[in-house]
């Protein structure tokens, strides 16, 4: 059969009443709406997440097996970065060490944890907005480079950092510099973010030792296959060692808040949500459309028309709402994003999976509420037109 | 030549138990190729359950009945289309789509199956609507034409496709006496011209005379004459 013919009867049945076309695509747009809004924070909320992992450059991580958050990591032994790095294929090795420290706000004496980096300035495989100028003034003992998008509550580093090149400020017991500035963020795993050398860190950290880094970075020789040297690299390390590319090292974090967190299923509630108030709205209008329509439906039975096309016409409808909702409702939600991404500095991305995510989620939902609706066809008896 | 319908000992009944309540008790009646029947009678008679019957929009419960060369006893909803989708059906009230101009309400008759380019189907639509006076009308929605000119509109939805039968139920029910007349007149001078036999059912006694045969019917059977 010509599809297009249920298309043609399905559109010129809904342009009749503008009043409820519009009421069944502006819930579609409404639905739209607040799933985008619902991806996009928890999109946003996980990508700050793992915004450190992101900010580190390298090709392989080593963390210890037990290490499923930057909260919480497990030390394992510096040895086993050496072992990597006779590996065919592996350029460099460096470690980093990884504390939640005390932070004493300088003015009013205010404390608050925040994340600690302990790194060899010299061999520096992390890649923070602005840490490239700031490093060569880590090589002194006790100074530290400040995260400079840290929660206010640390006080203003940054501002006190252009009339002084130093600030001593208290970190756990230790007192310390602040030297300099790089530019991170923070989001849920920690208010604010520091920078010092490896010497300074075990100095902070009195149990911590050289010898068991929290994360291992390598480096691998232009050319080499990233995953076959991690396996080669997994072969060779005892398992209380996970090696990870840095897509599955990003991953461990998200997975830990995704599993450990409400937020995963918080939002998931939010997209739940906004496809019942569409299936709710989308549900009323096509059922409404054929109650309305049944004795037309009746005789188009009678004169010839098989119940199968009744179901595609009121199908096609439901095509046609979830289409003409869609589009407008990506426009709203590409502002919507804009202004969040300004307003709350949470960066908010419409990439093309979730747009074909959404795309599905709205198809399913309008088929879905046709679905519900289709029943009423049942009524339409070709005997009771005459 | 062979009858467009057979009826032998058709009876129909709704309802079950106590409240069963027959309508059709032994009918036994036919119509041949060209002819025009008009079933009259009082209402409740039964005679809008037999025309539902013949027009396969109900299925059978005892007898025999064929219509179009098929046997429609036990038959199936993919035959019982077959045979709506090669008759042509008038109804009390026009039912026609108030969303769809009258050009495209008369193309509807070809149906989902026919495989006719959308352009012939309305240039078919009105040709058939230049027949029943309302071409310059082609355009306009059913909600801008009178009573009159909807029936008419109808008539030519029931015809565009070529049925080899039409089925019309009191076509003149919802019109004046004047536009009653027209509608059936045309509608009698259309189904001559193309050989189509009608069967009309009716108990407006002023349109009686388009029929070749009378057939009165009351309590479910047909009176003898």
């Amino acid at each position: 059969m010509n599809l297009s013919v249920p298309f043609r009867l399905a559109w010129s049945q809904l342009a009749q009443h503008p009043a409820k076309l519009a009421t069944g695509v502006s819930g579609v747009v409404f639905a739209c709406v607040l799933i985008f809004a619902q991806l996009g924070f928890k999109g946003a909320l996980f990508d700050s997440a793992t915004a450190v992992q992101a900010g580190l450059t390298g090709d392989i991580f080593l963390i210890h097996r037990n290490t499923d958050t930057l909260m919480q990591t497990h030390a394992f032994p510096r040895a086993r970065l050496y072992q990597a790095l006779a590996v065919d294929g592996v350029a460099q090795a460096s470690p980093i060490y990884v504390g939640t420290g005390s932070w004493k706000n300088p003015w009013n004496a205010t404390r608050r944890a925040m994340f600690v980096f302990g790194i060899d300035p010299g061999n520096c495989a992390l890649n923070f907005s602005g840490l490239r100028e700031g490093l060569p003034l880590l090589k002194r003992d006790d100074t530290l480079l400040f995260d400079e998008r840290s929660r206010p509550e640390f006080g203003d580093i940054k501002g006190a950092l252009r009339n002084s090149s130093e600030i001593p400020v208290q970190l756990s017991d230790r007192k310390v510099n602040a030297v300099g500035t790089f530019a991170l963020g923070v989001g849920f795993t920690a208010d604010g973010n520091v920078i010092t050398n490896e010497a300074t860190f075990m100095r902070i950290f009195r149990e911590r030792t050289f010898a068991g880094p929290d994360i291992g970075i390598l480096a691998l020789r232009p050319g080499a296959d990233v995953l076959a040297v991690r396996d080669a690299i997994r072969a060779r390390l005892p398992e209380e060692v996970r090696v990870l590319t840095h897509a599955e090292f990003v991953g461990v974090e998200r997975a830990y808040w995704e599993n450990n967190s409400p937020i995963g299923a918080i939002f998931s509630l939010g997209v739940i949500m906004g496809l019942i108030v569409g299936v709710v709205i989308v549900y009323q209008v096509l059922y409404t459309e054929i109650a309305n329509h049944l004795s037309e439906y009746a005789t188009l039975k009678a004169i010839g028309y098989s119940h199968r096309f009744l179901v595609l016409l009121v199908g096609a409808a439901a095509l046609i709402l979830a289409v003409m909702g869609f589009v407008p409702g990506v426009a709203l939600s590409l502002g919507l994003y804009k202004i969040v991404g300004d307003v709350a500095f949470l960066p908010m991305h419409l990439g093309l999976d979730r747009l074909g995510g959404v795309f599905f989620l709205t198809l399913a939902m309008c088929f879905g509420s046709a679905l519900l609706a289709v029943r009423r066809l049942q009524a339409a008896d070709p005997a009771d037109v005459f | 030549m062979e009858p467009i319908v057979t009826a032998r000992h058709l009876q129909f009944a709704f309802g079950e138990g106590a409240a069963r309540r027959a309508v059709l008790r032994d009918v036994n009646f036919e119509i041949r190729p060209g002819e025009i029947v008009i079933l009259t009678g009082p209402s409740g008679s039964g005679k809008t359950t037999l025309l539902t019957l013949v027009g396969a929009l109900r299925a059978m419960q005892s007898g025999s009945l064929h219509v179009l060369g098929r046997d429609l006893s036990g038959a199936s909803e993919e035959v019982r289309r077959a045979v709506r989708r090669e008759a042509g059906y008038i109804f009390q009230m026009h039912n026609l789509l108030p969303f769809l101009n009258a050009r495209e309400n008369v193309a509807m008759a070809f149906g989902e199956e026919s495989t006719m380019p959308r352009p012939e189907q309305l240039r078919r639509a009105d040709a058939v609507l230049d027949q029943v006076g309302l071409g310059a009308r082609r355009h306009d929605r059913p909600s801008s034409l009178s009573g009159g000119q909807k029936q008419r509109v109808a008539i030519a939805r029931a015809l565009v496709h070529e049925p080899k039968l039409m089925l019309a139920d009191e076509p003149t029910a919802s019109l004046d006496k004047q536009s009653g007349q027209e509608a059936v007149h045309l509608l009698r001078d259309m189904a001559r011209q193309r050989g189509c036999p009608i069967l009309l059912v009716t108990h407006d006694s002023r349109i009686l005379d388009v029929a070749d045969r009378i057939v009165e019917f009351e309590d479910g059977q047909i009176l003898a004459r």
